[in-house]
């Protein structure tokens, strides 16, 4: 009986090892940790969900920063900063009018290191309004990314104020896949995350329109859960999981850049970069 | 001079109190007449072969109130679903034989609906019937207690026979389970809501009585203009029961102590690995009932702590409200509508909702609508009907 069950666990080991390795890892480009979440998901806890959910990195910003800072002091192994230019979820309006965001961003431009600045709401013409032109320019001077939530417009107006800025285009700008590839077709610095979208892969299967864009751009896209309310931590976990589904549905290749290959390229030495 | 006196006295005399009907315009009344005529007809559920039916109603009676059907014999279907509480309870959130994370939801018109509880697990009545029965933080019962319940009862026993037309002894227990949740949902597809001063409204209205019409109200009539005008609150809460029948987040927030209320989101799933659904082999008509949306229905992002938009019929009777039980009166829901927190909603999710930001007598006129939504007189109700005897 004994020679059985070490049989068996001599067995086991390398399955399970197999299993682990198999479990393709991924990297989240969109998260926050605001201020209303840290009571109901303390830190511990939000950094405990991230590696259950088999993240090998995640971008949070939050409303304020010191969420982001929280969570960065637990797991700088996985967490990577990014810089949100609100104080409060309810800036997302308001913030394009609000001349003393610019301050705030230098104040922590000036006290922390960052991979980006975002996820920030813009559409059309406010692209142009004086504090997001101050904050395209902050990026510029510092190499940071710009994670933009807003329509395609608004991503034009940036690039006009920058030929050289470098967009994450939060949510591929809910827009259609063939809008989505025209934006990558005009722009060599556009990359796009899929937060909070389900209409490439319904059912664990890619959409037609979706496959080719991914097939002609696999090293523009990447993940994202979208916490933008607190509870949706409790969804992480999930959405790897969804993710991974759905993945499966591409060749290796493609779903290995999807799932982090690009995250980790782009972002992954973004903190110890000169 | 004395025509001038006498045009005063005309004047300042005291108004008598006549009823009076708001200038409603054209679009305002198409929009209020969309919410009648009531009560919808009634039409049998095709997937249960004995909705409709006298015997199985009795059955589905009997067994509703029958605390013999939980396994501690403490609970009965009407312990939460209290028939003179609208169907459902005062407690924000069920006890079963623990506390449990959701508001009871009324049964009132549960006929009317496509998805059943606030997550829309079971895509009919005679599943979601079946589900507090063996869940085990309610009932906790299983098939072979719920047909030894049917057979060891000779008075339940003869019921079942008559209803489904066969001899309960050659039937198993899964079978019996599954029969005794059919009788369940064709009891409770006779539990509908009465008309109310609303109904009379709007009825009035379709056809032109001015008079009648102004018997609504004033604060009701001018809280159906914020309903189904400023307040949009039609869009959703829609047609005859006034729902849409699908699932919305509003901004409640869904945390639970384990984690959070998954929702809709996990409705779905639930939903996708269930055999009790019409595309599983109890529907007893896939023709007619053939489970279409069931087939197609897929978990999105979006889903996740969305729950079901409830009928308002007889809302009145049914506080607290939302599916955590978290708000204690009408008021609260108007108010929570009015203060509407736009952070707690995706900005690409539910652009319908934005803060309505009522003033306190909007406030107020809206409570009084959703209070015409219930009857002034009530009469014997789905209860009172015949039992297995």
């Amino acid at each position: 009986m004994m020679r059985v069950l070490v049989l068996a666990a001599i067995l086991a080991v390398p399955a399970a090892m197999t299993r682990a390795a198999d479990i393709l890892p991924v990297f989240d480009a969109h998260l926050h940790y605001s201020h209303d979440a840290w009571a109901p998901v303390p830190p511990e806890r939000a950094v405990q969900i991230l590696r259950q959910a088999g993240l090998k990195r995640a971008m949070i910003s939050s409303s304020d920063d010191e969420g982001t800072q929280k969570l960065h002091a637990l797991a700088p192994d996985i967490v990577i900063p990014v810089l949100r230019p609100y104080r409060k979820r309810g800036d997302v309006s308001t913030w394009v009018r609000d001349e003393t965001v610019l301050a705030y961003l230098a104040e922590r431009l000036a006290k922390y290191r960052y991979a980006a600045i975002g996820e920030f709401h813009v559409y059309g013409a406010d692209a142009d309004l004086p504090v997001v032109r101050g904050m395209v320019q902050m990026a510029k001077q510092r190499k940071l990314f710009l994670h933009l939530h807003g329509d395609a417009d608004a991503v034009e107006r940036v690039l006009k104020q920058d030929p050289e800025a470098r967009i994450l285009w939060a949510h591929s700008g809910f827009d259609r896949p063939e809008n989505v590839r025209a934006m990558l077709e005009r722009h060599k610095n556009l990359w796009c995350d899929l937060a909070f979208r389900t209409d490439h892969a319904i059912g664990g299967k890619v959409d037609p329109a979706w496959r080719a864009l991914f097939m002609a751009y696999p090293d523009r896209f990447m993940l994202g859960t979208d916490t933008f309310v607190p509870e949706r931590w409790h969804y992480v976990v999930e959405h790897a999981s969804w993710s991974r589904a759905w993945l499966e549905d591409m060749p290796r290749e493609v779903a290995e850049r999807i799932a982090y290959r690009n995250g980790e390229s782009l972002f992954g030495d973004a903190l110890t970069r000169e | 001079m004395r025509v001038a006196v006498a045009l005063l006295a005309i004047l300042l005399a005291p108004i008598p109190a006549v009823a009076e009907l708001l200038d409603f315009s054209g679009a305002e009344w198409a929009r209020i007449v969309r919410h009648g005529p009531w009560p919808l007809p009634f039409r049998a559920d095709p997937s249960n072969r004995v909705s409709g039916d006298a015997d199985a109603i009795a059955l589905g009676r009997t067994l509703f109130f029958d605390t013999r059907l939980a396994r501690d014999g403490r609970l009965s279907c009407a312990t939460c679903h209290d028939p003179a509480l609208g169907w459902s309870e005062q407690r924000a959130r069920s006890e079963g034989r623990t506390t449990l994370t959701r508001n009871t939801p009324s049964l009132l018109d549960v006929r009317l609906r496509r998805w059943f509880g606030w997550d829309g697990a079971h895509d009919n009545l005679w599943a979601t019937s079946l589900r507090p029965i063996l869940d085990p933080r309610e009932f906790a019962s299983d098939p072979t207690a719920i047909a030894d319940l049917l057979r060891g009862d000779g008075k339940l026993s003869a019921c079942y026979d008559r209803a489904f037309g066969r001899d309960i002894a050659g039937v198993d227990a899964e079978t019996l389970a599954i029969d005794a949740a059919k009788a369940l949902a064709a009891f409770q597809e006779t539990i509908d809501s009465a008309r109310t001063p609303f109904d009379d409204f709007r009825d009035a209205l379709d056809r032109g009585d001015r008079i009648a019409a102004a018997r609504l109200p004033l604060a009701a009539q001018r809280g159906v203009r914020l309903f189904v005008g400023k307040g949009n609150c039609a869009f959703c809460h829609l047609g005859p029961a006034f729902t849409n029948g699908e699932f919305h987040s509003i901004g409640i927030p869904f945390f639970t102590a384990e984690g959070a209320d998954g929702g809709r989101h996990a409705g779905i799933k639930t939903l996708q690995s269930s055999k009790l659904t019409l595309l599983g082999p109890w529907n007893d008509d896939p023709d007619l009932a053939p489970g279409t949306a069931t087939r197609h229905v897929d978990p999105q992002h979006r889903n996740f702590g969305e729950f079901r938009v409830p009928g308002l019929r007889d809302v009145a009777r049914t506080a607290p409200y939302m599916h955590d039980g978290s708000l204690a009166s009408l008021r609260d829901v108007v108010k929570h509508y009015s203060d509407l927190d736009p952070d707690r909603l995706h900005n690409d999710g539910e652009a319908i909702l934005v803060p309505l930001k009522l003033s306190e007598s909007e406030i107020d006129d809206l409570v009084a609508f959703l209070e015409s939504l219930s009857p002034t007189v009530r009469t014997s109700d789905a209860s009172s009907g015949p039992r297995c005897n």
